[in-house]
């Protein structure tokens, strides 16, 4: 892959419906074979975004580049992208294999080059024997894989997918979201998937766009939005951090919980300052191990299985906790308990 | 199944309540229609119940009179039901093919912009119909028009879309957005996915509104009553003009035919949408 081997340019797109502003002046470089997702609460624009990509919504402003050509105005049937609905959309009166082959068939394939291709889809989605079934007859999770296949049947340029496993249940989804990961790396299409579920999100994505009121927030690798979420916004929506307030003292020091910390700021002193500290990155300790260490009493002490889940009220917040499993002798509820931070693992902003 | 209106054990005064209600309602509506099959049967010159005596004289004759072609006779019975056959056939053609693109765009337009347009194609069945019957002669009449059999045909058209606009309408409101446009995502032109797509999903809704064109075209009467010439007319009109002549078995002989042709039709219909409600 080159530098910079875009295969989609969203070019500052913009859309109204009526007086409402539902994307406003969106910028991104999609890479040729990138699993790219569209990340937000309902109604942020993300669907909106993937429709015009998909042709079914026209944008108010801006260009949408493929390869270099400009198909703002191409129709959505000219596009040649294969895209998976929430409701799947699956075609009732046609049986499975015809379901797949629709595309293809419109492509003018022979019988016999249709009847190959769906057999070979309906083996990488490990349902080999389905063919001649009525889709009424499919499981919710056989459903999803027929309507992933029937859109990489017509090998899509670009494979779209607007929340597609919002109807499963959490373990089906959890098992659908592998797949579709893998399904995506054997296949090397290029990627764009809506979702507002925030691990969906970070198990699939090669790149995340997080997106609030029709802007982009932030993107980037998974990773890298979760480590350094650029405002309060992505921090807390991505895994929920927990948002407190540092106020600046004198020397340019930051005081976190109450305490002193070595973190610094360059605003004035008594300016309160916004940070996020991830419930993973606290550990518990005794009340009294360190000064600079804040206290806090235990409000909330629940068991996850692998992991435990405290709230601690310290300083008048209240903070979210995960610790394994061991350390649950360290305090009871309604005790005082120490708290220590890594102060590499606070993000200001 | 049981309906906590009223609750009882065995569900006592609620299950006799609703058995009387059946039980009525039945006696209405089917008692004439028996009537009519038993009295066809009659041996005697005049319709008499019950009958003295059965035959199947009458059956025979119907059978006689279906198929002589008396060229004397203008108002011949097979004329008349050529006739019907030609009104019913055309107003079935007629009305889904105007009803299917009228639902696809209603269901497809705004919710108000759905409600007028039910409440303007509903129009038809609120009118009484002998306004209607004087209204569509006077148009003709004042216009004199020369319409041929069209002067049936138009009239029944407007009588029947009010129930095949249902039926498409109905049949529509399954068939969502998504998978028109995962039809287009695939590379079919929005006319293509129409066709593919929308359509045969229609399909129940579409083969109901055939059937009810049929039936209500075939059995019309009081619209056609105004309507009808000495070229022109149906098997209704026949039948009536007959019993008001002489009231003769024959007809009796005749409507059991076309009970049993409804009947059957009416079958054919809950088959089709079965476990598919809102007929009406």
């Amino acid at each position: 892959m080159t530098q910079s081997d875009t295969h989609l340019h969203v070019d500052s797109i913009s859309k109204d419906f009526g007086a409402v502003r539902a994307l406003s002046d969106i910028e991104l470089k999609v890479e040729r074979g990138s699993f790219v997702c569209l990340l937000g609460p309902s109604g942020c624009g993300k669907t909106t975004l993937l429709r015009i990509i998909a042709g079914f919504e026209t944008a108010t402003n801006g260009n949408l580049m493929l390869d270099d050509v400009d198909i703002t105005r191409l129709q959505p049937h000219k596009r040649g992208f294969g895209m998976v609905f929430q409701s799947l959309a699956l075609f009732p009166h046609m049986s499975v294999a015809e379901n797949i082959a629709y595309g293809l068939k419109l492509r003018g394939a022979g019988a016999k080059e249709r009847k190959d291709r769906v057999e070979e889809l309906l083996n990488v989605i490990e349902l080999p024997a389905i063919a001649d079934r009525q889709v009424s007859a499919l499981s919710g999770g056989q459903r999803q894989r027929v309507a992933i296949a029937r859109a990489l049947a017509v090998q899509p340029k670009l494979f779209l997918l607007d929340e597609p496993l919002s109807a499963l249940d959490a373990k089906l989804r959890d098992n659908m979201q592998v797949e579709l990961r893998q399904l995506q790396r054997k296949f090397g299409v290029t990627t764009i998937l809506v979702t507002h579920d925030q691990t969906e999100a970070m198990v699939l994505a090669d790149r995340l766009v997080v997106m609030k009121d029709g802007v982009i927030r932030q993107e980037g690798s998974p990773t890298d939005v979760y480590r350094n979420p650029k405002d309060t916004f992505v921090a807390d929506f991505l895994g929920s951090a927990n948002l407190v307030k540092g106020t600046v003292s004198s020397g340019g020091k930051l005081r976190v919980l109450g305490k002193e910390s070595v973190l610094k700021s360059k605003a004035g002193v008594g300016t309160l300052e916004d940070l996020a500290i991830r419930a993973e990155d606290i550990q518990l300790c005794a009340p009294d191990a360190d000064q600079n260490t804040p206290v806090g009493k235990v409000d909330f002490v629940r068991d996850l299985g692998s992991d435990l889940e405290w709230i601690v009220a310290v300083e008048g917040e209240k903070l979210r906790i995960r610790t394994s499993a061991k350390q649950g002798e360290i305090a009871q509820l309604g005790q005082q308990i120490g708290l220590k931070i890594d102060p590499e693992k606070i993000v200001q902003f | 199944m049981r309906v906590g209106l009223l609750p009882s054990e065995n569900g006592g005064t609620y299950r006799f309540v609703m058995l009387l209600l059946a039980t009525l309602g039945v006696l209405v509506a089917a008692l004439p229609v028996v009537v009519v099959v038993i009295m066809s049967f009659s041996a005697s010159d005049m319709p008499s119940f019950p009958p003295e005596a059965l035959s199947f004289r009458w059956y025979e004759e119907v059978i006689a009179m279906l198929t002589s072609s008396d060229a004397s006779s203008a108002q011949s019975v097979p004329s008349s039901v050529l006739t019907s056959i030609v009104v019913a056939s055309a107003v079935m053609v007629i009305s889904v093919a105007a009803c299917v693109p009228l639902a696809y765009a209603m269901a497809r337009s705004g919710r108000s912009m759905r409600a007028g347009m039910e409440l303007l194609f509903t129009l038809p069945l609120v009118f009484p119909l002998v306004i209607l019957g004087i209204a569509f002669l006077l148009i003709v009449e004042g216009l004199n028009l020369d319409l041929g059999i069209w002067r049936l045909i138009i009239p029944h058209v407007a009588l029947v879309l009010p129930f095949v606009l249902r039926n498409c309408l109905s049949a529509m409101s399954g068939v969502s957005v998504e998978i028109e446009e995962a039809a287009i995502s695939l590379g079919a032109s929005p006319l293509r996915a129409i066709v593919d797509v929308v359509i045969p999903l229609m399909k129940p809704g579409i083969l109901a509104g055939l059937i009810f064109a049929l039936i209500i075209s075939f059995n019309e009467f009081t619209v056609t009553f105004f309507m009808y010439t000495i070229d022109v007319s149906t098997l209704p009109i026949w039948m009536y003009s007959r019993t008001v002549s002489s009231l003769n078995p024959s007809v009796l002989a005749l409507s059991v035919f076309i009970v049993a042709a409804d009947v059957l039709l009416i079958v054919l219909i809950d088959k089709i949408i079965a476990g598919k409600a809102n007929l009406f």
